[in-house]
């Protein structure tokens, strides 16, 4: 038997509805911490 | 193509971290003057005597220059060779004043050791057959351990020297 209200497809306007935001953060917080800590690494380095 | 919003904003930060990590690496080789330890120049590990720096009586601490010194070192299982007194006694600490350049030049004749002015940045490692360097400024006083951070037989933890900068 055909489904006769099936189910949605996955198009470009739907992806653009997913919210990134809080991916966004997490990711920018991880490189901010990574560029942060190489730097007081390196602070660490001149200042010896 | 179509990229998300913060996926450009996520690609402009990772390629701006790149641009600026490559402009820090020419700002440590060419203005600082950082360049690795071992400078391929290679030394008879069963006779290193024979080199002008770790004949018996260069070892250890010699002023070269106004605020300008140079160590020359023997580290070998389980010891770092800085050395004698007038005395003819081991010495076991170097002492400079703040401020000096000194050069430290380091070999062995058995295995890899590591070297390592624990709080300056003094940190290499000592291979058989070559001859490690490394010039340093002594800006800070205090006493420093020289600790072997390279596991060289049983008694590599009792492997240690002091290098004392005073004012």
């Amino acid at each position: 038997m055909k489904n006769k209200n099936p189910k949605p497809q996955h198009t470009k306007s739907n992806e653009s509805t997913i919210h990134f935001k809080g991916t966004f953060i997490a990711v920018m917080l991880l490189g901010v911490i990574m560029v942060a800590s190489w730097f007081g690494v390196y602070a660490l380095f001149l200042s010896r | 193509m179509n990229l998300h919003k913060y996926e450009k904003i996520w690609l402009i930060f990772g390629i701006g971290s790149l641009a600026v990590f490559l402009a820090v690496i020419g700002f440590a080789a060419f203005w600082k003057g950082t360049h690795p330890q071992s400078h391929i120049e290679t030394i008879d590990p069963q006779n290193v005597e024979a080199h002008e720096a770790f004949k018996p009586e260069n070892l250890g601490l010699r002023e070269v220059a106004d605020g300008k010194y140079t160590v020359n070192i023997i580290a070998s299982a389980f010891n770092y060779d800085l050395g004698k007194d007038e005395n003819g006694n081991r010495v076991d600490t170097i002492r400079v004043p703040r401020g000096s350049t000194v050069l430290f030049q380091v070999t062995t004749p058995d295995v890899v050791h590591g070297f390592q002015i624990a709080g300056t940045n003094v940190n290499m490692m000592v291979e058989p057959g070559h001859i490690s360097r490394y010039e340093t400024v002594m800006k800070n006083n205090g006493e420093f351990t020289i600790v072997c951070n390279e596991y060289c037989g049983i008694g590599h933890h009792l492997m240690f020297g002091k290098v004392e900068v005073y004012d």
